[in-house]
């Protein structure tokens, strides 16, 4: 099949076999809607039987090639729309869904690439320091007035209050796991989900729990976006920056690298291990109690929302592979900007797209896009 | 001889009692210990239904206000005496956690140990559907408000379930009604659609679409977008609905997930854009969203207490439930039409004059009760209560703390106008049962 313009015969030809040109001037540039796309097999059969082999194009391809931009095609009830404006939207939105799954992602793919614990219950303690920074802001609020900046001094305590709650279950729970079996580790920490669960229900019931903020929508590119994405998106890149600089760039981040390669050797050098992973498995806690912080304005929380994050936690950290913070990055973006193009092209099938990937990934680098052999 | 039992002297009894005072008195004192189990079976014979709510997942907050109001309504029935004036009311409450395997093993169990008699509930088309299953297997009446699918009562029918609220085609009939309006007011030609991905939301997406198209085959729907229940983040969902400019969006998105819609549409500027009329905006939504919701988008509901207060029952209802609950709190579509599936159940009994299951069942069938909403009839083919669905614009008002629909022009569009037209069809769509 050869692609190119036909020649505007063909396009004529094109328009009385099912293409209507719906036009209408948009500046310089001809806007082009086609309203219906009978199916390929329809499109086709007109001129095989007349041997005009080459009005076989896609229209799209013609369209681009004749430098219309905005062009927007409906294929058997999917549309694409191809003009600029749109694609940023959709990449701003990928670009924030891409932030929200690092930020909670990365505590995870730490704690199993330096501890190799998978901990299951990591999105209800996410949940737990939801409820908390939900409390703490209420707390504040009442006390000093409706302002939106005090939710920044409840993240931060609940922040901190969650590196200590994380510090207390890995030196209680977790360290007693380290030489059992991962169905052994999975059913403690899915222990812990239950009961964090539970706690939650018992403290707050079972409403979601939202901070409702005055935000007003900002107008960008023709459209209007939620301002609060570069909160999210510049959060995301500020975690993994801080993440990169404590790995590369102090002592204890070496150290921490260094454990994740050869635990023996870090040890022999009479660095504590033990307190290296309670460091670690708190950090852990800690990036995800702020990100629920974070998430708190724009996404409700309540009991089940957990369960369902983590699955796609789960996604990303092996598209990434374990422990490596870049491939979790890389895999937040690629899940995210993947997902939110899906909606638009084929909605129906934007998570399966996800779990396609994943996949693929475990058939042909089973380690992770960014993983090591040796941790797989 | 004198012998001593128990360090009584039963000789000297015997002697002072002959044979005819002994045996009266034999009698008077065994009438005297039967007689409480007699008065008991009399008066105090429990009538016990099982509530099958979902506390957690997406449909907690519509269940919140039901299972508070539904013992207050149920002593105010035991005031009466209970059912047929003898039964009193017993309530069971069970969480389906809003999954239907949940929900059909809770009815299982609430039928078998805790021997209910009826069943209220649940939310979740798909749960009650599972629940559905259940009780006409042990025939056992099910009263059901919250979960609305048109199969509840076409597909699905058993003659055991009453739906006391406007079914989703009843519900997305009415959002036509007024969306056809709409469209002859500002000229809309196209359209697309976000629906949840389960039952309830297939069904009412597709009833509107069908119906629209029929009614305005002109209006083209362009997309249709479905999320999943219980989704968080609608981000790129609202982002695709804007690129795509529709001229207006249909939404059936319901429970805590209509609220994070809401929210994060009216941020990221969707209502700014984009038309959305008959989102589904039940009491429960215009209390919890009442500093955030858009003003002067058209919504819709399904047993709105503002639009009845010139009824007794209604205004008894909400002064009952303020006393207990307080002032600033309000019974939401939900907690009135249980409250009228409650006092149906007691209007059955009392018609058929019996609390048996079967003849409950058949005293109901086509029968006109009393409702908050006013007298309202079932349908005899299928058990649909004949009820409105409230279409209007959302305006604040300084009678009450929260957003409701501007009364002036709200319309209440009957359930017999947007049904299943003939019985003959609802029949065809009903499955047969053993």
């Amino acid at each position: 099949m050869r692609y190119g313009c036909p020649p505007a015969k063909k396009l004529k030809s094109f328009r009385k076999k099912g293409y209507r040109d719906q036009a209408e001037s948009a500046g310089r540039r001809e806007r082009l809607r086609v309203s219906r796309f009978v199916t390929p097999l329809e499109t086709v059969r007109p001129f095989l039987k007349t041997g005009q082999t080459d009005a076989l194009q896609h229209p799209v391809n013609c369209l681009w090639l004749q430098g219309v931009l905005d062009v927007r095609l409906e294929f058997e009830g999917y549309t694409m729309p191809t003009d600029i404006s749109s694609i940023i939207l959709q990449l701003f939105s990928g670009l924030s869904r891409a932030m929200m799954l690092f930020l909670l992602s990365s505590g995870l793919s730490l704690i199993f690439g330096v501890m190799n614990i998978l901990n299951f219950a990591h999105a209800t303690l996410w949940l737990f320091a939801g409820y908390l920074t939900y409390t703490l802001f209420q707390f504040f609020t009442g006390t000093f007035g409706d302002y939106s900046l005090l939710l920044v001094p409840a993240i931060v305590i609940a922040t901190l209050t969650m590196f200590l709650v994380g510090w207390l279950i890995e030196r209680i729970l977790i360290r007693r796991m380290y030489d059992r079996d991962v169905p052994e580790q999975l059913l403690l920490t899915f222990a812990l989900i239950l009961i964090f669960g539970d706690l939650i229900k018992l403290i707050w019931g079972v409403q979601n729990r939202r901070i409702f903020l005055p935000i007003e929508p900002m107008e960008l590119l023709d459209s209007y976006i939620n301002p609060y994405f570069f909160v999210i998106i510049l959060s995301g890149f500020g975690v993994a920056i801080g993440l990169w600089w404590f790995l590369h760039r102090t002592r204890y981040g070496k150290i921490v690298r260094a454990a994740v390669h050869n635990r023996d050797m870090v040890s022999a050098l009479g660095i504590r291990i033990p307190t290296i992973f309670a460091l670690v498995f708190s950090l852990g806690v800690g990036i995800a109690a702020f990100s629920a912080g974070v998430f708190l304005p724009i996404m409700p929380i309540g009991l089940g929302v957990d369960t369902d994050l983590i699955v796609q936690c789960f996604a990303v950290v092996v598209i990434g592979g374990f422990g490596s913070i870049l491939g979790t990055f890389v895999a937040s973006l690629i899940v995210g900007i993947v997902y939110a193009f899906s909606i638009l092209i084929w909605p129906n099938g934007a998570l399966a797209i996800i779990f396609l990937i994943l996949i693929a990934v475990l058939i042909w680098r089973p380690w992770g896009l960014f993983g090591t052999e040796m941790r797989s | 001889m004198t012998k001593l039992i128990d360090g009584y002297k039963w000789d000297n009894f015997l002697e002072k009692v002959n044979r005819r005072e002994f045996i009266a008195t034999s009698l008077a004192a065994g009438a005297m210990l039967m007689t409480p189990r007699f008065v008991k079976a009399g008066s105090a014979e429990p009538y016990r239904i099982g509530v099958a709510l979902p506390t957690t997942g997406a449909g907690a907050n519509y269940s919140e206000r039901p299972i508070k109001g539904l013992p207050s309504i149920a002593a105010e029935i035991n005031k009466r005496g209970g059912l047929l004036g003898k039964h009193p009311i017993e309530l069971y409450f069970r969480d389906t956690q809003t999954k239907p395997d949940v929900g059909a093993r809770e009815a299982r169990s609430l039928i078998l140990n805790e021997k209910v008699q009826a069943i209220i509930g649940t939310w979740s088309s798909s749960v009650a559907m599972a629940i559905q299953e259940v009780i006409h297997e042990h025939k056992v009446i099910h009263l059901t408000a919250t979960s609305n699918s048109s199969k509840i009562v076409n597909e699905n029918y058993t003659p055991y379930t009453y739906l006391f609220g406007p079914n989703s085609r009843m519900q997305s009939g009415a959002t036509v009604v007024a969306v056809l309006k709409l469209i002859k007011t500002n000229g809309w030609k196209n359209y697309v659609t976000i629906g949840q991905d389960y039952e309830w939301g297939r069904d009412a997406q597709g009833v509107f679409v069908h119906e629209l198209m029929a009614k305005s085959p002109a209006t083209k729907l362009k997309k249709e977008l479905w999320c999943k229940l219980g989704e968080t983040d609608f981000t790129s969902y609202i982002t695709a609905i804007m690129t795509l400019k529709p001229d207006f969006l249909f939404g059936a998105i319901a429970g805590k997930d209509n609220e994070t819609f809401l929210q994060q549409a009216k941020a990221s500027g969707l209502f700014k854009r984009i038309a959305y009329p008959g989102v589904f905006l039940p009491v429960t939504e215009l209390m919890q969203q009442r500093k955030t919701l858009p003003r002067d988008i058209i919504g819709i509901n399904r047993c709105p207490f503002f639009a009845h207060m010139d009824n007794p029952m209604m205004q008894q209802y909400v002064k009952t439930y303020q006393e207990k609950f307080g002032k600033d709190d309000y019974p939401d579509d939900f907690a009135c039409m249980y409250f009228d599936a409650l006092n149906g159940l007691e209007q059955g009994a009392a018609l058929a004059r019996s609390i048996h299951s079967d003849a409950i069942k058949d005293a109901l069938k086509g029968a006109t009760i009393d409702t908050c909403r006013g007298k309202l009839t079932f349908r005899k083919c299928n058990n649909q209560l004949n009820c409105a669905s409230y279409v209007g614009k959302v305006v604040d008002t300084p009678d009450y703390p929260f957003p409701i629909f501007e009364r002036k022009t709200m319309i209440a569009v009957k359930g017999d106008e947007v049904w299943v037209p003939t019985s003959e069809e609802v029949k065809k769509l009903q499955k047969k049962r053993v």
